[in-house]
C-alpha cells in the first residue's frame, strides 16, 4: 500500500518534469567539446564547427535521426555520458583499454599519429636518455599521458586541462616540448603565429596499448544497439563519399588511417 | 587588429554575444543562489537560536557539512551523482526513463545551499548582537512576535549582518564560476570556449576578469547604499 502511494507520488513528480522518455528515442543526443580546433570549436555567433561536428551531423543524417549537440567540458565527458546527459560522445575520444572498462566504443572514425613539438633547432632527442628530466606538456587524461608514463617514466610531465593551455605554455617556454595528436598540433599551433618558431620532432609515436586503434564514438556499456548503428553509419559515410568530402575541408590527407 | 599587451579588443567585440549571454547567466545564477542562501541562512539562524533540540542539531550538522566540503565537490556530486541516482530510481520503479536534472538548478541550488551555511553564521551573530533588553521592552509594550521581529529584530539584524553579508555575497558571485565544470554556459565557460576556439585564451581571460570586476563594483555600490539606509539614526564611533 505504502509502495503504491510512493509510486503515485513519484509518477506525479515525473509528469511535472514533462516525462520525456519516448521523444528522446528519436533524437540522437551527441556530446561534443567545442574547444579542440580543428576537430571542434565555437564561432562567435555560438555555432559549433569542426570535423567532429560535421561527422556527427553526417552520422545522424545516415541514421535518419535528429542530432542534438550537447556541449560538454572534456573532464566531465564520460561522467555526463554515464549520467545519460547524452547518448554518444563524438569528440575525438581515443579508443583505449582503460576507457573500455567504463564505456563502449564504435569502430574508429579516424586515426592520426601522435608527435612531439619543440622549438626549432632545440636538438631534443626523443629517447629515454634524451627526454630524461625534460618537462613535457600534454593534456591530462589522454592517450598521450598513458604513452609518456609508459615509455618515458623519467620524464617530467606537465599536465593541462586543455590542449590550448599546453600550446600557451610551450610558446612562453615553461615546457621543453609538448606531446599530442599531430593534427591538433599542426592546425592548433604550428600553423599559427605563436607556433612559427616550433617544429615536429622525432617522427610518429605509437603504442598499441596506449593509443589503441584511433578515435571512436563512445556509448554507454551495453548500448550495443546504438554502437552497431554508429558502426554501420561510419561504414556508410566512408562508402558514399560523405566522409571524404568532410575530410577534404579540414585536412590535406585521409585521416581515417590504415 | 587592435592588440594591446596580447589582448585583442576586436576579438572580444566579435564574441560579445557569447560573453554577454554568459554574463547574464552568471547574474541570474548569482541572484537566484543568493535568494536561496538568504532563505537557508535565516532558517539556519532561527534553528540555531531556537530552544528546539532537533532544530539546533540539524542546523549545526548543516553548517558543519556545507562549510567543510569544497563547493566544487558538492556541485559535481549533485550534478553527476544526483543524476545517476535519479536515473536508477526511475529505472527501478519503472516510472521514468530519463528526466534531466538541469545544470542551472543543480548549480544555483548547490551554491545557494553552501552559502546558506555562511549566511546562517552571519545572521546568527547579528541577532545575538541585539541587546536582550530591547526585546524584553518590546514584550512589555505588548508587541506580538511578528511585530517584534519586524520592528526590533529585522532592522538591527540587517545592520549588524551587512558587513559579513557583503563578504559572503562577493565570494558567492565569484563561486558561480564553479558551475562551468558542469557545462553551464556562464561567463567563465563561454569565455574559455571562445579563448580556445580562437586560440586567444589570454584575451578572453582578461575580458572575463573585467566583467567580474564590473559586477562586484556594482554590488559594492548597492551594499553601501543598504548600509547607509539601515544605519539611519546611528552615530558611528569611527567617523566611518
Amino acid at each position: 500500500m505504502k509502495l503504491k502511494k510512493l509510486a503515485t507520488t513519484l509518477g506525479a513528480f515525473a509528469l511535472m518534469f514533462g516525462l520525456a522518455g519516448n521523444s528522446l528515442a528519436a533524437d540522437l543526443r551527441v556530446g561534443v567539446e567545442g574547444a579542440y580546433p580543428p576537430f571542434s570549436w565555437k564561432e562567435s555567433d555560438g555555432t559549433l564547427k569542426g570535423f567532429d561536428i560535421e561527422i556527427a551531423e553526417a552520422v545522424c543524417a545516415e541514421l535518419k535521426r535528429k542530432c542534438v549537440l550537447v556541449e560538454q567540458d572534456w573532464d566531465g565527458m564520460i561522467p555526463a555520458l554515464l549520467a545519460r546527459k547524452f547518448d554518444t560522445i563524438i569528440a575525438s575520444m581515443s579508443i583505449t583499454e582503460e576507457r573500455k572498462k567504463r564505456v563502449d566504443f564504435s569502430d574508429k572514425y579516424y586515426n592520426t599519429p601522435a608527435k612531439f613539438v619543440a622549438k626549432k633547432g632545440s636538438g631534443l632527442e626523443i629517447s629515454k636518455s634524451g627526454l630524461k628530466g625534460k618537462r613535457i606538456g600534454l593534456q591530462r587524461g589522454t592517450t598521450h599521458q598513458c604513452f609518456m608514463e609508459k615509455m618515458y617514466p623519467d620524464t617530467e610531465l606537465v599536465l593541462y586541462g586543455t590542449q590550448d593551455e599546453v600550446f600557451q605554455d610551450l610558446a612562453i617556454g615553461r615546457i621543453d616540448a609538448q606531446f599530442s595528436d599531430s593534427i591538433a598540433a599542426d592546425d592548433g599551433f604550428l600553423k599559427t603565429d605563436a607556433g612559427k618558431d616550433f617544429e615536429f620532432t622525432g617522427g610518429d609515436q605509437h603504442d598499441e596499448v596506449c593509443h589503441g586503434p584511433g578515435a571512436g564514438m563512445t556509448v554507454r556499456k551495453g548500448d550495443t544497439a546504438l554502437r552497431d548503428e554508429l558502426n554501420a553509419a561510419i561504414k556508410a559515410i566512408r562508402a558514399n563519399g560523405v566522409y571524404q568530402k568532410i575530410n577534404a575541408k579540414y585536412f590535406e590527407f585521409d585521416i581515417f588511417g590504415g | 587588429m587592435l592588440t594591446t599587451a596580447g589582448v585583442s579588443v576586436d576579438l572580444i567585440f566579435e564574441y560579445r554575444d557569447q560573453l554577454l549571454s554568459g554574463t547574464w547567466v552568471t547574474i541570474q545564477l548569482a541572484l537566484i543562489s543568493l535568494t536561496i542562501s538568504v532563505m537557508f541562512g535565516l532558517l539556519g539562524a532561527w534553528a540555531k537560536l531556537s530552544k528546539n533540540f532537533l532544530a539546533q542539531k540539524t542546523a549545526a550538522g548543516y553548517t558543519t557539512i556545507v562549510r567543510g566540503v569544497p563547493d566544487l565537490v558538492l556541485i559535481l556530486l549533485v550534478f553527476y551523482g544526483g543524476q545517476e541516482l535519479f536515473n536508477s530510481l526511475g529505472t527501478a520503479t519503472g516510472l521514468w526513463d530519463y528526466v534531466e536534472i538541469s545544470q542551472f538548478a543543480a548549480g544555483a541550488g548547490t551554491i545557494g545551499i553552501v552559502f546558506g551555511g555562511y549566511m546562517t553564521e552571519t545572521f546568527r551573530g547579528a541577532i545575538i548582537a541585539i541587546p536582550k533588553g530591547q526585546i524584553e521592552a518590546a514584550v512589555a509594550c505588548g508587541m506580538n512576535r511578528l511585530t517584534i521581529f519586524r520592528r526590533v529584530i529585522w532592522p538591527q539584524m540587517v545592520r549588524y549582518a551587512l558587513p559579513g553579508f557583503s563578504n559572503n555575497w562577493l565570494v558567492q558571485i565569484k563561486s558561480t564560476a564553479l558551475v562551468s565544470v558542469i557545462g553551464l554556459q556562464d561567463v567563465v565557460y563561454n569565455g574559455f570556449v571562445a579563448g580556445r576556439s580562437t586560440r586567444q585564451l589570454f584575451t578572453f581571460m582578461f575580458a572575463v576578469l573585467m566583467i567580474y570586476l564590473v559586477l562586484t563594483a556594482i554590488s559594492d555600490l548597492v551594499l553601501r547604499w543598504l548600509d547607509r539606509k539601515y544605519s539611519k539614526g546611528i552615530v558611528r564611533s569611527d567617523n566611518g
